[in-house]
């Protein structure tokens, strides 16, 4: 891939690739004729059984009729209908018929009534008192009770409706007496509340949808990602004709490029006809819900209403990072399918990693921030809903923050697909026979001097998931607390990179970079984190402003350090310790590991994410920035010095400061020293001048240290590369 | 020309670790002349073929395709080679002359002189009266006419064929062979796979025998069966087969790890 993809071959695969699509009738059937039928065909048999649900009338026994007073009237004259006049419309009184019984008759028998109810002989059963009356005259308090079955959903409306009524009922009394006593309305109501809702039923419309598509939109365009992709990798590599295009002069980059823009195509294509063809069925159901009685009718009508137009242009323009993400992450996995089979199994992972990220926008508590921002799927998600809401001004602070980080993921996830189309392994995959022992034997036999990249990443996740049942574990026994614990998941940090290296790799010492650096390493390192300091603490600042920590969680910080055995057992524990375990981790291992692929930036990047996000799962989130930044500087570090110890004295160096900082700026023979140069110095801020040249000499540092790389391939090439062994 | 000089190609397998799929295979094939690979299945024929189309790359070892090194310029031996194969399929949903159309595109010619070169070739192969069936309804022999028209659509001079008549009933095999032929008389470099016999009798100037990844023999056939003194090829192959197997136990043993000097 040394060259740029011609822009010509690109377009000729890509052309081919979607006439394919297109000339294949399932495809088409799937992406333009389902989406076409299925919904109006939806619709029709909901509002099937939607009518015979709503027109059948529901009995409600009454018991004891004849204690009811003639006014105002309960019962219509006839006694088979509640009175007209207590309900909005005489439609709306037709739905309950009302069944008189004497009070001899099993009804007013409470176990009797229950089980007639549950039987469904009747809806609901009202009794009236039989000293209703007397009551009524005393202006007492009456109760009517109401005989229901909640778990019953007819029964429970039917209650439901029996109330509005008796309220209305109520009003009806009252207002007879008000009139008898000539009292005005406010004797009896003083206070009417006059609720004034500013939303538009526009706006009332697009809350319903920005909540829900979000969801359709991200499940349609992994949807409609991921089968033509099958196809088009999967598939040709079954059919055979994968290996006569590898033979093409096309590039593998070409190649890749050209399908991934069909896949995404069809995604995007697929996505706007279901989300069009769906949004006109909604707006058809809505306006034959406008004509159904009652508050369900109107809200119906209100939730299917059309969306905005601007909320259809916002989900057009997010559609494209969306499916330029879920295309290359499907393209990916379809390269690495043997077959069109058992690139359908990996659906299912793929939905189930999903599905968590897009159900948090179904929340109405959860908002926009950073976080969410940078989170596959999610930020994407979240921003759609905000636009469509039309919260313009959180849009548009978090619209590059979503997007960049959207394209940075599709970007990767397209490179591996692109390296999947490099291995000989994945693209001339044979069916063999899996046996775990001849599996396990092989990993031990065949092991190469360095881990594999795979194995770097399963090392962090081993990490990752060991940490979070060692804290599940901490936070339920009471007995470790403070440093023991921080000390408890140091060691699970250690051992899982130790166990590895020993077992899965020829040379555990130059895996985990065990070997004496130059000593210009070691000074660069010291100087590295008294140049980086400043900057550290002012990025410390910013995240600190933009994820505020909680009052609570900063005296639990301050107390650990604070607490406890002095300031070398603490320094032992938060620095020194962490230094170690996590350098040997990281550095050591994991960078070792992903280094493999020679490529030099991409591993080091991704060795300093993983370090930061282990941080969020170990203390606070706003750790992920810094971590991250310090991380990138780490593995540079290793990578030139080829020795784990600049790194360690980095790490230890820098976290001593961070502890030792607070102690030392409460004591009263460094107050003049301090100010002179910090502007805080509890927090350890910098005034600007020490920024300035913070910045300048950080900037030379780190260009010196990445120059180096020219030394060592001079060096390493006289070596040669090591070949697997027979 | 194709020149091949000790190529050797490894695969990992679980169960028995690095595999030698080609070892130490050194051969060459000269313009106008036809070399006929010949070996049982798993001999290392395919492997040896992928690694000159440069979809596999070499262990060690060196192979010149058409002037370029397969490992240093893929592309470059790509645009002059033609490569096909049992399992070089051909599209389902596109018709033969699209087929053709599209690969003669990405070798990057110009419309006008590519429709003068299928018009030629469709005549050649007599492809006229399928050129507009789509790929899932041809028949076997119209398929693999299509491959080979697909194969040399942009003249390469360096064709590598993998086994082409497998699969084939005799009149379409024959058909096959017969214009492998005639690209030869053409001066193409021409490799050629095979398990036949009978194919490489008839249709090959030079015969490289391989198995178990290694090359057994190699020369005119003629000048095979005056070397090892067998009455036909059929007999010189079983020959070659008894006398590798025969050897096997000891070409093995220097390549373990354990090494020999111990033993003396």
């Amino acid at each position: 891939m040394k060259s740029l993809p011609r822009w010509s071959s690109l377009m000729l695969i890509l052309r081919r690739e979607v006439r394919d699509q297109i000339r294949d009738r399932r495809t088409l059937f799937m992406i333009f004729v389902l989406p076409i039928l299925l919904y109006p065909l939806l619709m029709i048999g909901m509002l099937q059984v939607l009518s015979a649900m709503e027109q059948k009338p529901r009995v409600v026994v009454v018991v004891g009729a004849e204690h009811l007073p003639e006014s105002p009237p309960l019962l219509d004259p006839s006694g088979t209908h509640f009175s007209p006049t207590l309900f909005g419309s005489a439609s709306e009184a037709s739905l309950m018929v009302v069944e008189l019984q004497p009070e001899s008759s099993f009804w007013s028998d409470p176990p009797a009534a229950e089980q007639a109810i549950r039987h469904g002989l009747a809806s609901a059963v009202m009794i009236i008192p039989p000293d209703l009356p007397e009551q009524l005259k005393r202006e007492a308090e009456i109760s009517i009770p109401i005989r229901f079955n909640s778990v019953d959903e007819p029964s429970q409306i039917t209650h439901f409706r029996l109330k509005e009524m008796l309220a209305r009922w109520k009003q009806h009394i009252v207002a007879a007496r008000l009139e008898r006593d000539k009292k005005e309305q406010g004797y009896s109501e003083p206070i009417d509340v006059k609720a004034l809702d500013v939303a538009t039923a526009d706006e009332k419309g697009g809350s319903v949808w920005a909540r829900l598509f979000p969801f359709l939109l991200v499940i349609m365009s992994l949807t409609g990602a991921y089968y033509p992709a099958i196809d088009i990798c999967a598939g040709e590599k079954e059919r055979g004709t994968m290996e006569t295009l590898l033979i093409s002069p096309a590039s593998r980059l070409e190649i890749v490029l050209g399908k991934y823009f069909t896949v995404m195509l069809v995604s995007i294509a697929m996505t706007i006809l279901n989300l069009l063809s769906m949004g006109l069925t909604g707006v058809q159901m809505a306006s034959q819900f406008q004509g159904f009685p009652g508050a369900v009718g109107r809200r119906a009508s209100t939730v299917l209403a059309a969306p905005t137009l601007q909320s259809a242009f916002w989900m057009l323009v997010l559609l494209v990072p969306l499916s330029a993400f879920f295309s290359a992450v499907s393209l990916a996995l379809a390269v690495l399918a043997r077959s069109v089979k058992e690139g359908q199994y990996y659906l299912t992972p793929m939905y189930i990693t999903c599905m968590p990220l897009v159900l948090l926008t179904l929340s109405p508590d959860i908002e926009l921030n950073l976080f969410f921002s940078i989170l596959p799927v999610t930020g994407v998600a979240l921003l759609l809903r905000a636009l469509i809401m039309g919260n313009y001004d959180t849009a548009a602070r978090y619209f590059l923050p979503v997007l960049i980080p959207t394209l940075v993921y599709a970007a990767v996830a397209l490179r591996w697909a692109a390296d999947q189309f490099q291995r000989e392994d994945v693209l001339f995959r044979e069916a063999e026979r899996f046996s775990l022992a001849a599996w396990l034997k092989h990993l031990i036999r065949d092991r190469e001097p360095k881990p594999t990249g795979a194995q770097a990443i399963l090392c962090f996740t081993i990490i990752l998931s060991a940490s979070w049942f060692l804290m599940l574990y901490l936070a339920r026994s009471e007995s470790i607390t403070g440093l023991g614990s921080v000390a408890a998941g140091q060691l699970v940090i250690l051992l899982p990179p130790l166990i590895m290296a020993v077992m899965l790799t020829k040379s555990p010492l130059q895996t985990l970079r065990i070997a004496w650096p130059q000593t210009r390493y070691l000074l660069l390192a010291v100087g590295l984190v008294v140049a980086l300091n400043p900057i550290v603490s002012e990025l410390r600042l910013l995240v600190e402003w933009l994820f505020p920590i909680s009052q609570k969680l900063r005296e639990t910080l301050a107390s650990l350090t604070s607490e406890g055995p002095g300031l070398i057992g603490t320094l032992g524990v938060l620095a020194l310790l962490p230094a170690v375990c996590e350098e040997f981790a990281f550095r050591g291992y994991i960078l070792s590991g992903l280094e493999q692929k020679r490529r030099v930036r991409s591993a080091i990047f991704l060795s300093a994410l993983m370090f930061g996000f282990l941080h969020v799962l170990l203390s606070l989130f706003q750790q992920l920035f810094n971590a991250t930044l310090l991380g990138v500087v780490l593995g540079l570090l290793a990578m030139r010095s080829k020795s784990i110890l600049p790194g360690i004295l980095f790490h230890f160096l820098n976290n001593a400061w961070a502890v030792s900082l607070p102690r030392l700026a409460r004591m009263k023979e460094f107050e003049p020293v301090f100010g002179r140069v910090f502007r805080s110095p509890a927090e350890g801020l910098y005034h600007e001048s020490f920024l300035v040249v913070s910045v300048i000499a950080s900037s030379a540092l780190i260009y010196y240290l990445w120059q180096i790389r020219f030394e060592n391939r001079i060096r390493s090439s006289e070596v040669g590369t090591p070949e697997p062994a027979a | 020309m194709i020149h091949v000089e000790h190529l050797s190609k490894r695969f990992l397998d679980y169960e028995r670790g690095w595999k030698s799929a080609v070892d130490d295979v050194s051969f060459t094939c000269q313009p106008g002349e036809i070399l006929g690979l010949l070996g049982p299945n798993g001999a290392g024929k395919t492997t040896t073929l992928r690694i000159l189309s440069t979809v596999l790359r070499p262990t060690s070892g060196r192979a010149i395709v058409a002037g370029r090194d397969v490992a240093l310029d893929p592309s470059g031996v790509r645009a002059r080679i033609g490569f096909m194969s049992a399992s070089t399929g051909i599209y389902d949903r596109m018709t033969a002359w699209e087929l053709v159309e599209y690969f003669g595109r990405l070798y990057g010619m110009q419309p006008e002189p590519l429709r003068e070169r299928m018009e030629t070739i469709f005549e050649w192969l007599r492809m006229n009266d399928f050129r507009d069936v789509l790929g899932s309804k041809m028949s076997t022999g119209m398929k693999q006419k299509a491959s080979i028209a697909r194969t040399i659509i942009h003249d390469p001079p360096v064709l590598i064929f993998d086994e082409p008549t497998s699969g084939l009933d005799i009149l379409v095999a024959r058909t096959v062979l017969q214009k492998i032929g005639e690209l030869r008389e053409l001066g193409k470099t021409i490799i050629f796979s095979t398990h036949s016999m009978h194919e490489v009798e008839k249709l090959c100037t030079n015969v490289a025998i391989i198995y178990r990844g290694r090359l057994q023999a190699k020369g005119t056939p003629r000048s095979l069966l005056e070397e090892f003194d067998q009455p036909d090829l059929e007999e010189l192959f079983f020959h070659l087969i008894d006398r590798a197997d025969s050897d096997g136990g000891l070409a093995e043993a220097p390549t373990r790890p354990v090494s020999s000097t111990a033993g003396g």
